[in-house]
């Protein structure tokens, strides 16, 4: 039974991850924006730090607010980046705000007064060791921005997927990108403390790939995208278990084998049909 | 109805292998196969409980955080205690990766010795309040900070201003490295197991009696080894070794990292290259969790070494007890020093 009830909650919180980020998913790929959420995460540590060294509890109200106010500043960045025939790729400025938000986050961390040995440990959250508490804060937190994207879906698909035929409609863009992007990382970043950055990088990319892999009509995607992750959250927490290796790393190595054998099974089977 | 670990990853892949053409069986089959697993998991879990509560009814099942306290409760609980560790000795113990199995260790432990001082604050803290152990939780009986038995040296005097730079706010966690803290620790596990355990009182203050006076011994032969270079000044890595230092009669003069937890800049590299010129100063002492490179720059520049000691039991292999633990840096310090001059 205790083994159980340790378990219950990791997995819980990733069929959680998994619900939210598959969605997302498709839309980042679709925007080809793939390190967007390692970007924005890093733009909300860099808040926190900043926050840190004006004194602010690193895990209080007013840290989360600074964060989440950096997360809308580079909301607002990548919001803008995005030109029909640009020169410049998208995924340059991300990665270019992600490793300048790193190397200021050292930077801000080198100034700080306080102890900082433990900061960046204290950001980044371990999905073994989430709480109830916050399984049931992030279900609440996730369930309103699903319910949000759900009603304007139409919107945020058409803008991810068509931009152009978005325009002709004469639908405003750049603000739906900014709503896009402000909702995503708010949820990255909630996402981050609870369970660390590699694994909400996987249930973000790999569902929405795999899911490429077998259907190009959204319902599909979404369909396998969902039950690819939860399978593999499944599979990885029973697996972190058995072999006693730290849960976070065996759900993303999980994820890829999963992975490799889709592709593998499409390789020797659906071609063939097609 | 029991499936083997490989039956059920084998029903899991091809499961999801087959999700691809028929997403909807497979989800059906999804939920198929995570009940079989929690049920599994059940049995696994009720399978450790028993194994647990038939064995060890009678001893103190003892977790530590690292592998320095347990030596130590070893030495002085003997056969009425059960013993283990969270953090390996090779291991950093400031960031220790979280596995299920520490949950089920903390979640049967009767008694939890910590090293206090937030060294752990980025780990422990949720894996304790996962365990769902009420013993020991921070309020709770089983709970034993073994910074409250040391000395402990760092403590930021007075009020903590932020001109004062980088202050840790308990003062310096690396204090079981003096082995006085050694032995002040194992009084207080001693006294905590007689008071869990009346009836073992006496062991306890027995064992405990047997280290002291083994301790006693060993310091004699490692003060004697250290003598020949009593107030020698060195160069630390990490802020490890306030403690060994003190005691054994070495004077740090600098760091190579310019605040704890903050990777070496180039301008503190060079004045710690200077004063190291200036003052004479030929060591540095290096924890083994940490890369080798600028301080081995820097001792080539100053024509010093760059010495790895081990500032944990299980640190090596050999290092199998706590004294072992001086045996061994003692040992590679005589010879640093001896080959620099």
């Amino acid at each position: 039974m205790d083994t159980f009830a340790f378990l219950l909650a990791p997995f819980i919180a990733s069929l959680i991850l998994t619900g939210i980020h598959a969605y997302l998913g498709v839309h980042v790929v679709e925007r080809g924006v793939i390190f967007v959420d390692l970007s924005l995460a890093q733009i909300a540590a860099l808040g926190t730090t900043i926050a840190v060294l004006y004194g602010i509890e690193p895990h209080s109200t007013g840290a989360y607010v600074v964060s989440l106010v950096f997360t809308f500043i580079g909301a607002g960045v990548f919001s803008t980046i995005r030109a029909k025939k640009a020169r410049i790729p998208q995924e340059a400025i991300i990665g270019i705000c992600y490793a300048v938000a790193s190397a200021a986050a050292i930077l801000a961390m080198s100034k700080s007064a306080e102890q900082t040995e433990h900061l960046k440990e204290m950001l980044v959250g371990n999905i073994l060791t989430v709480s109830w508490f916050e399984v049931g804060k992030t279900a609440a937190l996730y369930g309103a921005i699903g319910l949000f994207h759900y009603l304007c879906r139409r919107k945020f698909l058409l803008i991810s997927m068509d931009p152009e035929k978005a325009e002709a409609e004469g639908i405003n863009t750049r603000m739906w990108d900014f709503l896009f992007y402000a909702s995503f990382g708010f949820v990255v970043t909630s996402s981050v403390a609870i369970a660390g950055v590699l694994l909400v990088f996987c249930y973000l990319i790999v569902p929405s790939v795999g899911a490429m892999l077998f259907s190009e009509k959204i319902g599909k995607r979404l369909a396998i995208g969902w039950t690819m992750g939860t399978l593999v959250s499944a599979l990885g927490v029973y697996l972190s278990l058995k072999i006693d290796l730290p849960t976070g790393a065996t759900i993303v190595c999980t994820f890829a084998l999963v992975l490799i054998m889709m592709a593998l099974f499409r390789a020797l089977f659906v071609r063939r049909i097609a | 109805m029991e499936r083997t670990p490989s039956d059920m990853r084998r029903s899991c892949v091809t499961q999801t292998v087959g999700c691809g053409v028929t997403y909807i069986g497979a989800a059906f089959a999804a939920r198929k196969v995570l009940i079989k697993m929690s049920k599994s998991i059940l049995a696994v879990g009720a399978l450790l409980a028993f194994s647990v509560s038939s064995q060890a009814a009678s001893k103190i099942n003892v977790m530590t955080a690292t592998e320095d306290l347990a030596a130590i409760a070893r030495e002085v609980g003997g056969d009425a205690v059960t013993v283990d560790s969270i953090a390996k000795g090779y291991q950093d113990p400031h960031f220790v990766e979280p596995k299920p199995s520490f949950l089920l260790k903390l979640q049967k432990a009767d008694v939890l010795v910590v090293v206090g001082l937030q060294l752990e604050i980025g780990w422990l803290p949720p894996l304790i309040t996962q365990s769902r152990n009420a013993k020991i939780q921070p309020a709770g009986s089983g709970y034993v900070d073994a910074s409250a038995f040391s000395k402990i040296l760092e403590i930021p005097q007075g009020q903590v201003s932020r001109a004062m730079g980088d202050v840790h706010p308990l003062g310096n966690p690396h204090y079981w490295l003096d082995p006085d803290n050694g032995r002040r620790i194992a009084k207080g596990l001693a006294d905590k197991f007689s008071s869990m355990q009346p009836a073992n009182a006496a062991m306890f203050a027995q064992r405990y009696a047997e280290f002291d006076k083994k301790l006693t011994e060993a310091e004699k032969g490692w003060e004697a080894k250290m003598a020949p270079y009593k107030g020698r000044k060195v160069v630390t890595y990490h802020r490890s070794w306030p403690n060994f230092c003190e005691r054994f009669g070495l004077d740090v003069v600098e760091y190579v990292e310019p605040k704890p937890g903050i990777p070496p800049t180039p301008a503190h590299t060079l004045d710690v290259i200077n004063l190291m010129k200036r003052e004479g100063v030929h060591l540095i002492l290096v924890e083994p969790y940490f890369d080798l490179r600028t301080p081995n720059s820097i001792a080539s520049q100053v024509g010093g070494q760059a010495v790895v000691l081990m500032p944990s039991v299980g640190g090596t292999k050999e290092i199998t007890d706590y004294f072992k633990l001086f045996d061994y840096d003692i040992n590679l310090l005589v010879n640093a020093f001896s080959k620099v001059k």
